[in-house]
């Protein structure tokens, strides 16, 4: 019933409560039967633990909620849809990932099915390289062959490629929106007819006038992965909103894909491998001898004994180079110096290993 | 909410309103809407609904809004609260934006407590915003037919208010008031509104009222009982014509025989219609000739006749539109002419053009998908789609409202304006739904004929419609206790007809800021006498030059019009094609007067037909920079008479009339043949 939403969009935006406080709040009325409605229409909002502020706050949302009315009106006037966390509507991929912190609401335009098929995240910087973007176009268009959608933050770069990537392949895409959703009229102009199609759902979690800010597109992040069942990197520096929030999916135990690098190639992707995201070559495919993840530092260095034995001297980047080693060069740097197995020399400024030969201690 | 007793609060209405009690019916529904309750209000005009409003708002914190379609109405309820010291302000077109947004401030700032506003204004952003910002206590829904399909008056900007209603918190009080609603209409309202409402329904029968239906055998006999009969009639009082075009003409007509009448329709400027208002609530007109579909909602009392020259599309219109006349409770005329004279085809006269009204109120089907087809590529606003799909903005108003209320496209605000998209999903257009309501009303309109021919008490026959239920009998018409009314026609009226008819002559009505072109004439109306078919014959028709009797017209109309004035020279509009006709027709003109005739004015480049354009943006585009005068030097100080065949929407004599004001003409006055009834952009 539409009179909800004037309730549900009244608490969404309620300041100073936490999401995860509103989640329970809901969970908890309605496993008594009550609606949101209800929660509002109580006096003591269902002699919920909340604190004074918290009860003081909701009171004054409580009396704005005729405010929202006239918002509500204005935006299903204009053909948005508001999605309560309690619509069968609503993302169930959202829900399961980002459980008492999914937002109570979900604003979109479009073809609000999209939030129930299988989605793939492709993330990456705004400065992209070539191969990021190659690698993007390769991602999303082995999603859309799958039927996959793909979620992406309509930013330069990356984003931009995933949604035109999967719309030239035939695909179905979420943009997931920076900023509120009456705010983005460009966009909606320019997609109007993938929008009219059902090929691309336009979803803004945020209070629909907001302007794009910073703090929003970070804040944004948590929403693309939230709504993938699975997440692809295509390039991340070692700073910024792709690796912060990569990291944050990691943390959160996600299933991470991150782009292989080429060599040289001057991108964190590898460090987030050893934070424990999973590599795939440009084609999206999971690198089948994954490297450094199933090698102990022990096996390494039986490599590196292997190689030196050979006879010779080498460089460290050398070494890294003939052995495939996908390890940051500090870390190989470590392993060299630790190991009583090596033998250091200075030849000028550069540095060279060898085999520690004991019996050359004879002479 | 909130809590006081019927003593508590008539102590109250006496110090605000300067009343002593509330009738109970109104205590009743006032006692619901002070404990935040749903209501709906059906009671007849004058019953004194909108203290059961008034009264609460000015006892709640916030303020309370009403939506009202009739700006005339809002300010009269405004200027009343305010002499009662409630502060009560409205929001319409009428005021300047600098006004409304001075009151939105006010409302902001919590400085009003009852805020009137049309319902158009829920399309407006700045409102929009507003609403976030005030501190509201209660919506009130005045006129509330007009938000069901069902109701004889459904009004589109009416869906959102229903939307609005729909997503109010529940402890909200809401009011909904009408004087005209059936069972169904009823019904309808509380499904839309919703909740838990409670509706009260009151008596509906206006006992002050003598009802008479006058049947003729012409136009004519209208007009002459009319001039013979109005000055008779007591008080002031409203005409209403089905056509706008009829009001001018009744209008003149009266005026010409001397009767203080005067015409007020949807053309006229916000400051003459409040002018023709104020002159109104002054008593300084017998009559004011309107359209009935105007609905002036003012709100004076002692308006002691309404007449209608044509039926109106139902039993309800009816009630609502003679519903203005009599609230003071003194005895009221009545009188509905009929003309039911049968055409060849057995239909009656008068039956023809509510008939009309009902076949043509929507476009062709084709037209629907043409908008449809524009709107899947890309998002447009209303001038481009009207350019689009080549569609008059009527046209184009009454498809998007039927689109939007069918879900297949919404109205979207980007930046600085509108436009209409597409839904992803839409059903396809559901034309079913036109057929049937086309059904529904042509069964009202049969009932409307009904009444004319009725032989039980016409109050009754009204009330009957309207599901109305009391005990008690009904009187006061022509079919009961008073004497029917019978027509007298002699010569010397018929005569006077027709020479008003023969000395009578449309305006062009063409000034605009910062051109030297004065309001023209024309000869005639363009299909309402035989001058339309004449010019049909010469320029389609091969029919040569046209005929003398036009040149003899044109030559009447403009000496009654400006033959006391000097002019310098004659020019006309180049033709589309080839063709001389309105060049000849002008070197006779011009001949006649002795003035000097000019061909300098030309085209400049090729235009197409401009009747070939639906809409006034698409015509003006058409002839943008189409003309220029050969000798400029010529036109300087000079007063110039501009000679055209047909008027239709005034694009082409305004486009020449700002080329000869660049070029310094003194003054330029158009002349036409003919002007079409209802141009684009009325």
């Amino acid at each position: 019933m539409n009179q909800e939403l004037t309730y549900w969009v009244a608490l969404a935006h309620t300041p100073k409560i936490w999401i995860s406080k509103k989640n329970e709040m809901i969970v908890f009325a309605f496993k008594q039967g009550k609606t949101i409605i209800d929660l509002f229409e109580s006096d003591n909002f269902l002699n919920f633990d909340l604190t004074q502020e918290e009860i003081l706050l909701l009171n004054q949302t409580k009396s704005e909620l005729i405010n929202y009315s006239f918002m509500v009106e204005d935006l299903l006037n204009q053909g948005y849809n508001i999605i309560p966390v309690t619509s069968e509507d609503y993302s169930p991929i959202l829900k399961a990932n980002l459980k008492y912190n999914t937002p109570l609401i979900l604003y979109t335009k479009g073809n609000k099915m999209i939030l129930k098929e299988k989605s793939i995240a492709i993330v990456g910087s705004r400065n992209a390289n070539e191969s990021s973007l190659l690698f993007t176009d390769n991602v999303a268009k082995k999603a859309s062959s799958e039927y996959k959608v793909v979620v992406s933050g309509f930013a330069k770069g990356v984003d931009k490629q995933a949604l035109d990537s999967a719309l030239k392949y035939q695909g179905q895409s979420i943009i997931v929106l920076p900023q509120g959703i009456s705010t983005f009229n460009s966009g909606m102009k320019k997609y109007y007819k993938q929008i009219i199609d059902g090929d691309v759902l336009v979803l803004s979690t945020f209070f629909p006038k907001s302007p794009w800010s910073v703090e929003l597109a970070m804040a944004r992040n948590s929403i693309i992965y939230g709504l993938a069942s699975e997440i692809y990197v295509a390039q991340s520096d070692e700073k910024g909103g792709t690796w912060s929030g990569v990291c944050d999916g990691l943390k959160k135990k996600r299933e991470i894909f991150v782009r292989q690098p080429a060599e040289k190639e001057k991108c964190a992707n590898l460090l987030l491998i050893d934070k424990g995201a999973k590599l795939v070559d440009i084609k999206g495919d999971v690198v089948k001898v994954p490297i450094t993840n199933s090698k102990s530092i022990s096996e390494i260095k039986e490599e590196i004994i292997l190689l030196l034995k050979q006879g010779g001297s080498y460089k460290m980047r050398d070494i890294k180079e003939k052995l495939q080693l996908n390890i940051p060069e500090k870390e190989l740097k470590k392993i060299l110096s630790e190991s009583s197995s090596f033998l250091k020399t200075k030849k000028g400024s550069t540095t060279l290993y060898s085999i520690f030969n004991p019996s050359m201690l004879l002479f | 909410m909130t809590n006081m007793t019927r003593q508590e609060a008539e102590i109250k209405l006496k110090s605000t309103f300067g009343i002593d009690h509330f009738y109970d019916e109104q205590w009743n529904a006032i006692d619901q809407i002070l404990n935040g309750n749903r209501m709906l209000m059906i009671q007849r005009t004058g019953f004194g609904k909108s203290l059961c409003y008034q009264f609460p708002a000015t006892q709640f914190k916030g303020i309370t809004i009403v939506f009202s379609p009739l700006i005339a109405l809002m300010r009269d309820q405004v200027k009343a609260l305010n002499n009662k010291g409630i502060s009560a302000r409205y929001i319409n077109s009428e005021q300047t934006p600098e006004e409304n947004t001075q009151t939105i401030q006010d409302a902001i700032s919590g400085k009003i407590k009852i805020l009137y506003i049309a319902p158009e204004r829920q399309e407006n952003r700045e409102w929009i915003e507003a609403t976030r910002k005030m501190n509201l206590s209660m919506i009130v829904v005045d006129e509330a037919h007009t938000i069901s399909v069902w109701g004889h008056d459904f009004r589109p900007a009416f869906r959102r208010i229903i939307n609005l209603v729909n997503l109010l918190p529940k402890h909200l009080p809401i009011l909904a008031t009408t004087a005209t609603a059936t069972k169904r209409v009823q019904t309808d309202i509380e499904r839309q509104i919703g909740g838990s409402i409670t509706t009260i329904r009151g008596d509906l029968r206006r006992k002050n009222f003598n009802l008479y239906v006058i049947k003729v055998s012409s136009e004519d006999e209208k007009m002459i009982w009319l001039a013979q009969n109005l000055n008779n009639i007591d008080g002031t009082g409203f005409i209403y014509t089905g056509t706008r075009v009829d009001t001018e003409v009744y209008a003149k007509w009266l005026k010409y025989v001397g009767i203080n009448a005067i015409d007020y329709n949807a053309g006229l400027d916000a400051d003459t219609r409040k002018e023709i208002e104020n002159n109104l609530m002054n008593n300084k007109y017998k009559c004011v000739v309107s359209t009935n579909a105007l609905g002036m909602g003012i709100d004076k009392p002692d308006v002691r006749f309404i007449i209608h020259t044509q039926i109106p599309e139902s039993p309800i219109h009816y009630y609502q539109e003679i519903g203005r006349a009599g609230r003071d409770g003194k005895p009221t005329t009545i009188i509905l002419f009929y003309n039911g004279s049968k055409d060849k085809e057995g239909i009656e006269e008068d039956f023809k053009l509510p008939k009309s009204f009902i076949e043509g109120g929507r476009p062709a089907i084709k037209y629907y998908e043409r908008v449809i087809e524009k709107l899947k590529i890309e998002p447009l606003g209303e001038r481009n789609l009207m350019k689009a799909c080549n569609l008059k903005q009527k046209q184009i108003r009454v498809i998007k409202a039927d689109l939007i209320e069918q879900g297949i496209i919404k109205e979207v605000s980007y930046s600085q304006s509108k436009k209409y998209e597409y839904q992803y999903n839409a059903k396809s257009l559901d034309a079913k739904l036109f057929e049937e309501l086309r059904i529904a009303k042509l069964k009202d309109l049969e009932a409307m004929r009904e009444y004319v021919y009725t032989e039980k008490p016409r109050m009754q026959f009204l009330c009957d419609f309207l599901d109305n239920e009391t005990s008690e009998s009904y009187n006061n018409c022509d079919n009961t206790n008073l004497t029917p009314i019978n027509i007298f026609i002699n010569q010397q009226w018929v005569d006077r007809l027709k020479e008003f008819r023969e000395t009578y002559f449309p305006i062009l009505d063409v000034e605009t800021k910062g051109s030297k072109m004065v309001n023209g004439v024309a000869a005639s109306y363009y299909g309402v006498s035989n001058v339309g078919n004449a010019i049909h014959r010469s320029k389609y028709d091969n029919g040569g030059d046209f005929p003398d009797f036009l040149l003899r017209l044109t030559l009447k109309a403009f000496r009654k019009t400006f033959g006391n004035q000097h002019f310098d020279m004659v020019v006309y509009v180049p033709p589309t094609h080839s063709g001389e006709l309105v060049k000849n027709f002008a070197v006779k003109f011009a001949s006649v007067l002795k003035l000097p005739i000019s061909h300098n004015l030309q085209k400049t480049r090729v235009t197409k037909e401009q009747k070939i354009y639906q809409n006034s943006y698409s015509k003006r585009d058409n002839i943008a920079g189409a003309f220029d005068y050969a000798k400029p030097e010529e036109i300087k100080d000079k007063r110039i008479i501009l000679l055209d065949d047909i008027f239709d929407s005034g694009a082409t004599i305004k486009e020449i009339g700002s080329m000869l004001t660049k070029y310094g003409a003194d003054v330029i006055v158009p002349v036409t043949i003919a002007k079409t009834v209802g141009g684009e952009l009325v």
